[in-house]
């Protein structure tokens, strides 16, 4: 197997200096850029902390997806990280169930599944005790108002 | 999303999980982990509790019914959050990012085997340090390390060293991993590029095919605007007489509409009887500014050293030969006497100029106007405006008559022209010389011969008369009397020099006038007062060829050298030499380009200061041919053209 990182390092800032680095090399390398140099670049935006730059390098990534076919597989894992550190959950999803039928072994992609379904559940549980919440409040406030409607009546 | 879940999960369940309010999955793993523990309980094999697969199939079983899992099955039908979903559906820049890094089904399906040799995040780790300051801090510091470590004694009893010993090895061995990777990664970064050349290579030559036609199309319709100018003025002047004739006899008006060209055609017919010259620098004027409007270009987008064509277009040695711009109008002379007019652009022979009594030695070709200077001691004027020529005939004509005219085969024997096509491009004659010409030049009005009765002649072309003669002999004996016999006329000491021409080659400018002579010198003439004010001494051979510019004189010498004088200093300024003598050269912005008896072009670069060949002689080595040695060669804005001594033309780009 291709060696991957793990979900965690994709969790791990570069500095901005770094991030510059990378970018320079990107941006001189012009309109031939190489797919080693757009991939470095990509992978440090996906890195970052900021959402824009996290938006950049998913795009970066889909490029190289398209552009070259010998590095799908692996643009697979990272365009499911790079979705994931977004939160878009069902595109990571996507990717990463495909990868993972293609290589059911791989460590990396097992990992961002169960990740993947971890933050969907706790958010999911989030959201229903929200609607739940506001389920409630609005019942509580339908049972008063009914109930001076009665005596109203 | 829902629609590309089939591919998502390879459970036979899945497709119905998204509809199933509780899922299935959970349930059905449960439910598999009992079954398997309840017949591993049941089967003969005896204390379930220390079997292993009872022991990994509870500690499962456990695993699955822990908090999160019980998350999962209850909420994994949302295939994402709610916030998740509220951004995709509600804000503009992530519909915009999410339509940007959209990846398209079919290419999800179309995923290859990796057979990479190193993965892209291998890729980044082994670039990423190196990018980096910090990285490459590192790495100083692990080299100087290791040093440091071979330095010390190292105590082989001591765990510490073990220890150090173990690191440093795993370092090194990381390091090795990720020079492996970079290795990789730059040779299929070269594949990468080269790929990338070969793509660009294609997509140039479908634009140069491009070009090629945008040019062809040009010519023809350049052909077509001057034929239609041409015919306009002649319908002006047409109308313009018919108009005169009707003022001038009001009442005759009706008889004459019939006969109303012939004044015109007989104007004309005498026109061309005329040999003087005064109306020919009128004449030949009009067309020589309409033609050549568009400049071509697409000699210059070859290679350097492109052969773009050949012919055969004499039997014999070519002797001189000329054109007037890239793609144009060729004109050779050969020892079998005979003067051919080619067309550049089609490759083929428009017509031969007849006239001359005597093999033609010196020619010179500007615009449309040609001079020739032979060995029967006269010069000759020609208009090649004049010449009945449609270079769309190799359009239309192609099936009967482009077979017998175009030479694109070399060793095709050169095909006489239609009869008569050159009839009037005569002008006039120039009389004088008493010996076989040498050399010409003219420019402007100024026409300059030199011949082998050892005097040059300057003539004025508005009146067709020579104005001036000046005798080498008597100017060399002038000089020679001032400066105590230092630059008197000397033989040179080769053996050769019986053969050379006296005047080796001539050129003018306004009243400066060159010429090198078959004694090496090179003499700058004031034609105002018809004395030599400046020679250039330092070739010891006959000098054959020369040119000048506004800086810089270059001369080339059957001494075997091109020497390049400061015209301001009369100083050398660069000089270098072949193996044979120079015969023919000449130089454009860029190269000189010299013919020094092999079968190649020799030619230097002036801007990169580099010798090289170009020519016959390179490809056709390989093929064990042996192509004639080069005798003839002209340069023009990059577009060579050279004659051998068998009579075949070469045209290159260089």
């Amino acid at each position: 197997m291709t060696q991957l990182p793990y979900a965690i390092d994709a969790e791990t800032p570069l500095n901005s200096a770094e991030l510059n680095v990378l970018r320079a090399q990107y941006e001189k390398e012009g309109d031939m850029v190489g797919v080693q140099t757009k991939f470095n670049y990509a992978w440090g935006l996906v890195k970052s902390n900021t959402r824009t730059d996290q938006h950049l390098g998913v795009m970066l990534l889909s490029e190289i997806f398209r552009t070259s076919p010998e590095r799908r597989r692996e643009c697979l894992y990272y365009l499911a990280l790079g979705n994931y550190k977004l939160g878009n959950f069902g595109e990571a999803r996507k990717y990463n169930d495909l990868l993972l039928d293609k290589e059911p072994a791989n460590l990396q992609a097992a990992n961002l599944r169960s990740l993947i379904d971890d933050k969907v559940a706790q958010e999911g549980l989030m959201g229903v005790a929200i609607v739940s919440g506001v389920a409630v409040a609005a019942g509580v406030i339908g049972g008063i108002l009914l109930r001076n409607l009665g005596r109203k009546r | 999303m829902a629609s590309s879940s089939q591919n998502d999960y390879p459970d036979v369940l899945s497709s119905n999980e998204d509809d199933s309010v509780i899922s299935t999955r959970g349930l059905e793993a449960f439910g598999r982990k009992v079954t398997t523990t309840a017949s591993h309980l049941m089967g003969p094999l005896a204390d379930p509790s220390s079997h292993p697969h009872y022991q990994s199939a509870m500690s499962e079983v456990q695993k699955q019914l822990r908090r999160p899992n019980l998350q999962r099955s209850m909420f994994s039908m949302a295939r994402t959050t709610p916030t998740d979903l509220v951004r995709s559906k509600l804000s503009t820049r992530e519909i915009q990012s999410r339509a940007l890094s959209y990846v398209p089904d079919d290419m999800l399906q179309n995923i290859p085997e990796n057979d990479n040799s190193y993965s892209l995040f291998q890729g980044f780790q082994a670039t990423f340090p190196e990018l980096t300051d910090e990285g490459k801090k590192h790495r100083r510091r692990v080299s100087r390390g290791r040093k440091l470590l071979e330095e010390t004694p190292i105590q082989p009893g001591s765990p510490h060293a073990v220890q150090k010993l173990k690191k440093e090895k795993s370092s090194m061995i990381h390091q090795f991993e990720m020079l492996g990777v970079r290795k990789n990664m730059a040779s299929s970064e070269i594949r990468e590029i080269d790929n990338k050349m070969a793509n660009l290579a294609g997509m140039r030559k479908i634009i140069l095919d491009r070009l090629a036609n945008l040019e062809q199309e040009e010519a023809l319709l350049e052909h077509d605007i001057i034929e239609v100018e041409g015919r306009l003025e002649d319908a002006q002047e047409l109308a313009e007489e018919a108009e005169s004739i009707a003022m001038q006899t009001p009442t005759k008006s009706e008889h004459d509409v019939g006969g109303e060209d012939s004044p015109g055609f007989m104007s004309q017919s005498i026109y061309e009887k005329l040999p003087s010259a005064s109306s020919t620098p009128s004449k030949p004027k009009k067309p020589r500014n309409i033609r050549r409007k568009s400049m071509p270009i697409l000699h210059e987008h070859f290679q350097p050293g492109t052969m773009i064509r050949s012919m055969r277009a004499h039997q014999d040695s070519i002797t001189a030969l000329d054109f007037d711009a890239p793609f144009g109008l060729m004109v050779s002379a050969a020892m079998d006497d005979s003067v051919r007019v080619f067309d550049l652009n089609a490759g083929r022979c428009i017509g031969m100029l007849e006239g001359h009594t005597a093999s033609v030695r010196a020619l010179q070709v500007e615009d449309n106007f040609l001079a020739t200077g032979s060995m029967d001691a006269t010069i000759r004027l020609w208009d090649l405006s004049k010449a009945h020529y449609d270079p769309q005939g190799s359009q239309f004509g192609r099936d009967d008559e482009d077979d017998g005219m175009a030479f694109e085969n070399p060793d095709d024997q050169p095909v006489d022209p239609p009869a008569g096509s050159m009839a009037d491009c005569p002008l006039f004659t120039l009389q004088a010389h008493l010996d076989e010409i040498t050399a010409l030049h003219f420019r402007d009005n100024v026409l300059v011969s030199g011949s082998a009765d050892k005097t040059l002649r300057q003539w004025d072309l508005e009146k067709g008369r020579c104005v001036q003669t000046l005798d080498v002999m008597w100017a060399s004996a002038q000089a020679s009397a001032m400066s105590a016999g230092d630059s008197t006329w000397r033989q040179t000491t080769r053996s050769t020099d019986a053969s050379a021409d006296f005047v080796g080659a001539l050129q003018v400018f306004e009243s400066a006038l060159a010429c090198g002579t078959a004694d090496g010198m090179v003499r700058l003439w004031d034609l105002r007062s018809g004395q030599v004010h400046r020679s250039l001494v330092g070739h010891t051979g006959p000098v054959t060829c020369l040119q000048f510019d506004d800086v810089h004189l270059v001369t080339g010498s059957l001494d075997r050298s091109i020497r390049i004088w400061d015209l301001r200093t009369g100083s050398i300024y660069d000089a270098y030499a072949y193996e044979n003598s120079v015969t023919s050269m000449m130089f454009d912005s860029r190269r000189i380009v010299s013919a020094a008896g092999e079968d190649v072009v020799k030619v230097y670069d002036k801007v990169e200061g580099r010798h090289w060949d170009c020519g016959a002689g390179i490809a056709e080595a390989e093929e064990g041919k042996t192509p004639a040695i080069v005798e003839r060669v002209r340069i023009r804005d990059g577009y060579m053209v050279e004659g051998r001594r068998d009579g075949v033309v070469g045209v290159w780009t260089c």
